[in-house]
């Protein structure tokens, strides 16, 4: 059984007067344990599509189903509930909260999200901080931390709640290659380990180059779908 | 609520979070200050009843003080005060029988004109209730009061000014008196402060007095909240007869001790309303920078009611901390100014020194503001700096929490 399915979505932003489509009917699926990437230009509908997935934003039409919900149908209680239970997300600008340490970044979803007892949440962060290597630098504070750590950081708060799916939007964007790399083999290290379906946008033809299933977003439709080389 | 988050944020943003615990604590001391002032000069100006027991004074004006057109009295030798004419056996028997009055005591003020000047004389009756005059029992410097006829205790600056001491022969009138105790005045008694004391008796001896009566008759109530109605019962009942409290003091003092609780909320609110705006400004001014945090704190699950909860624990501890600073600021501001005297103009009924004298200044007496500190004051300034804050989160959390995730994040 897929993991996320899209029928035939639309949406459409209002900016002002004027009606901007941003996905023009989109329909795929995707199924666990992927590793998938959404590419295409700028403007093409690459976050909104993520947008929707992660039950941030509901479609105009059609009908977005993550790990059997329709998650479009959802109120903004049980879309936060469902984000908390099922989602995670990665950043392009890591988006880490600055007076946090990484040891607290990573922790904070499980304080109020998922009410897990203080041993628990010890035992997973610290698993979390050493599978990402962070593990010497949980004290640290963003700002102390380099971008390829602060992805890092963010990668493991993603995972510590033990989504179904992690929804990362450029995720290396920031960083340069090598750190990039670094980065995706990371992520996909976390997928074997975890079987947590990776999906991400991304217009660097390097990461393109690493993912098992691409789609191409023109324009707001969906242009081909086809295996990486990764 | 993540109690760690908070704290950090608060730090973190440490300029930030100082403005509004000064908005607050600056709203909190003026809150408190202005009532513990305003309540300290209302004590003040209530202590030359207070001293004495009495919540009222009754006594009996002369006709011809009313009624100008007689002859000019005499102002020689002892008599009794204008507004103090002597009190009948029968207006002495209602007070007595009068409800609500828990105790009644009497004293019979003289005034004496001489070569070598003015003095206010007071009988009193030491035998009556602790209420009124009686109290001079509590002021004695030095020796004791009179047991028998023929004693006197002077006030101990006008022993000195006439160069009297303890065992000296005092002359008033015609007749001579042994000098047997010296007595300071308290400071706020000046509603019985006299030159001269001496047994009840003596005095009505030196006035001629034959139905042996009083001009000056202090009331306890038995309960002081019925302090207005009482007294217009007693003028309504007796005409002729005047009742003065301790209301006559604050109406012919004007200025601070007009501040009437209702005026001291308003400017209090008035301070709050803004330390609320304080907040909400400066909150608000850095919604933009905080949206980023909303986003993420809402992409990974919370709820608007959670990320409400957050900040409504930030504006919490953050009015916590400005009520508790701006309690002792005020407190401060107010025992400061506790050390300023201020001077109780006595209202011209109660005031035993004839007319001619107010300008000597012995009319009004200086007198200590008794700052004190008030649990119910402070209870309401820590409810009203929680309300503020409770109040500014409520419009910052509400705008916050309704704030959408992915529009957060498309912006960013």
């Amino acid at each position: 059984m897929s993991l996320v399915v899209a029928e035939d979505i639309t949406k459409d932003y209002r900016v002002g007067e004027m009606i901007v489509p941003a996905l023009r009917g989109i329909s795929f699926e995707i199924e666990p344990a992927s590793f998938v990437s959404f590419v295409g230009p700028s403007g093409s509908g690459k976050t909104t599509l993520l947008n929707l997935i992660g039950c941030l934003d509901a479609p105009t039409s059609g009908r977005m189903t993550v790990a059997g919900a329709d998650v479009g149908a959802l109120d903004r209680k049980e879309g936060a509930a469902f984000r908390g239970a099922n989602i995670g997300f990665i950043f392009q600008d890591f988006n880490l909260l600055p007076v946090l340490t990484a040891y607290e970044n990573i922790e904070y979803p499980l304080l109020m999200v998922q009410n897990i007892p203080v041993e628990e949440r010890r035992r997973r962060v610290t698993a979390l901080l050493e599978a990402v290597g962070m593990a010497d630098q949980a004290g640290k504070r963003p700002d102390q931390l380099s971008g390829g750590q602060k992805q890092r950081v963010a990668i493991a708060r993603a995972l510590v709640t033990s989504p179904k799916v992690v929804l990362a939007d450029e995720p290396t964007a920031n960083l340069d290659s090598k750190t990039a790399h670094t980065v995706v083999e990371l992520m996909k290290k976390m997928r074997d380990e975890l079987q947590t379906t990776f999906i991400f946008s991304t217009h660097d033809q390097k990461l393109v180059d690493e993912v098992e299933i691409l789609f191409r977003l023109e324009d707001g439709l969906l242009a081909s779908r086809g295996n990486g080389e990764g | 609520m993540y109690y760690a988050y908070i704290l950090k944020e608060l730090r973190h943003h440490r300029h930030r979070t100082l403005v509004n615990i000064l908005g607050i604590a600056v709203g909190i001391a003026l809150f408190v200050s202005i009532n513990a002032v305003s309540t300290a000069y209302q004590q003040a100006v209530s202590l030359p009843f207070k001293n004495l027991g009495a919540d009222l004074v009754v006594q009996r004006a002369e006709k011809r003080a009313v009624n100008s057109s007689q002859a000019g009295p005499s102002m020689r030798g002892i008599r009794l005060p204008f507004s103090n004419q002597l009190l009948s056996t029968d207006d002495l028997d209602k007070l007595r029988i009068f409800p609500g009055i828990d105790a009644m005591a009497g004293s019979l003020l003289l005034w004496d004109f001489d070569q070598g000047g003015f003095r206010t004389i007071m009988g009193v009756d030491l035998s009556q209730p602790s209420l009124g005059p009686v109290h001079i029992k509590e002021w004695l410097a030095k020796g004791r009061f009179p047991d028998k006829k023929g004693e006197v205790v002077l006030e101990k600056h006008y022993a000195k000014f006439h160069n009297t001491g303890l065992g000296d022969k005092f002359t008033i009138g015609s007749r001579s008196f042994k000098v047997v105790g010296l007595l300071e005045i308290r400071e706020g008694a000046q509603i019985a402060s006299a030159n001269i004391y001496l047994p009840m008796a003596d005095a009505q001896d030196l006035v001629g007095n034959e139905s042996k009566s009083v001009n000056l008759v202090y009331l306890r109530l038995q309960n002081p909240s019925r302090l207005n109605q009482t007294k217009t019962e007693i003028m309504q009942s007796m005409p002729g007869i005047s009742v003065v409290s301790s209301d006559a003091i604050l109406e012919v003092m004007g200025g601070i001790s007009r501040i009437s609780d209702q005026f001291s909320l308003v400017v209090s609110l008035v301070a709050l309303a803004g330390a609320v705006f304080l907040i909400i400004k400066t909150m608000l001014g850095n919604l933009v920078e905080r949206s980023r945090e909303i986003g993420i704190l809402k992409a990974v699950g919370w709820t608007g009611g959670d990320v409400q909860k957050q900040l409504m624990g930030e504006v919490f501890l953050q009015s916590l901390i400005g009520g508790i600073v701006g309690v002792a600021a005020g407190y401060l501001i107010s025992y400061l100014l506790g050390y300023l005297s201020i001077p109780v103009t006595t209202p011209w009924e109660v005031n035993l020194l004839p007319a001619f004298a107010k300008e000597t200044g012995a009319a009004a007496q200086m007198i200590r503001l008794p700052v004190s500190f008030s649990a119910g004051l402070t209870a309401a300034a820590l409810a009203l700096s929680l309300l503020a804050g409770g109040l500014a989160s409520y419009f910052v959390g509400r705008r916050m929490a309704k704030m959408k995730p992915a529009d957060i994040l498309r912006r960013l």
